[in-house]
């Protein structure tokens, strides 16, 4: 079945269809030092998923939000390369649902800000950059 | 003193307590838009619609006999706070529920393009794999 014709592609229900994440792992830093949002990523394999672990800038010093299981997607459906991942972290009084994709070496992170608590607060969306800490320079 | 909860700065941003922000340049992103790209195995053309600050999103992907309609959705109205050169609108993110494929997508406007980008998971164990899409689409009129 398809909705568009990228989804019309010849595929092997018994192939084995993990899609690779090895481009992803490693320690991810905000390209804007002036954030109020996330400062930096961690990227680590465990048990064969992908996990994230996010470090978030609060007033007095960053915020670890814990880990949580990343889900893969590649460029088409016929391909095994990663290109994007999503995840979400849910905090009780918000989710934060995270869609980042992979482009010329910069991650572009989507951030969704849902509140679900009474501080009418008006849910939001944040669009960042992380480079990846090589430290080959 | 602002004693709401938080887990990063930006959640005690006090612009998302300012009601301006709720209808913050909800006219840039409603009406007909059509892909850029004229070959696109995508989404071709999308219409938003926005009644009384509730968005609904229509969807026509490229089929092989003609577009295919997808069906029309509810949109979630997020902020968009930092989009670049200061410009201030609003987002909207929409997940299309298809039985065998769900499509998850935020739309934005940027200098006048509708940029989506969208996360297609496949649930019907067909073998291919989950992807996502970035696409560009004018405003023909």
């Amino acid at each position: 079945m398809f909705a568009q014709l990228f989804d019309r592609v010849d595929a092997d229900p018994g192939a084995k269809k993990d899609i690779d994440h090895s481009g992803l792992i490693g320690e991810w830093v905000n390209t804007n030092p002036q954030t109020t949002g996330i400062a930096r990523m961690e990227m680590n394999e465990l048990e064969g998923e992908l996990r994230l672990r996010v470090l978030a800038i609060g007033p007095d010093g960053l915020i670890d939000w814990g880990m949580a299981k990343v889900e893969m997607f590649a460029s088409t459906p016929s391909s095994h390369d990663g290109a994007g991942f999503s995840c979400s972290f849910d905090f009780g009084f918000a989710e934060t649902r995270l869609q980042g994709m992979i482009m010329k070496g910069l991650l572009v992170l989507a951030i969704f800000n849902v509140f679900e608590d009474d501080s009418r607060r008006m849910d939001y969306f944040v669009r960042e950059y992380f480079a990846l800490e090589h430290g080959r320079y | 003193m602002n004693t709401s909860a938080y887990k990063q700065m930006g959640h005690l941003n006090p612009a998302l307590t300012d009601p301006a922000t709720r209808t913050l340049n909800a006219e840039k992103l409603t009406g007909r838009w059509l892909n850029t790209n004229r070959d696109t195995r995508g989404v071709a053309e999308l219409i938003i619609k926005c009644d009384d600050n509730r968005f609904t999103v229509t969807a026509f992907g490229a089929g092989a006999e003609g577009p295919i309609k997808w069906p029309v959705v509810a949109a979630k109205v997020l902020a968009n706070l930092e989009e670049e050169a200061g410009q201030r609108a609003v987002a909207l993110a929409a997940v299309f529920e298809f039985g065998f494929m769900r499509a998850e997508t935020y739309l934005r406007v940027n200098k006048g393009v509708l940029v989506i980008v969208l996360y297609n998971t496949f649930l019907d164990g067909s073998g291919r794999s989950n992807y996502v899409t970035r696409e560009f689409y004018y405003r023909p009129d």
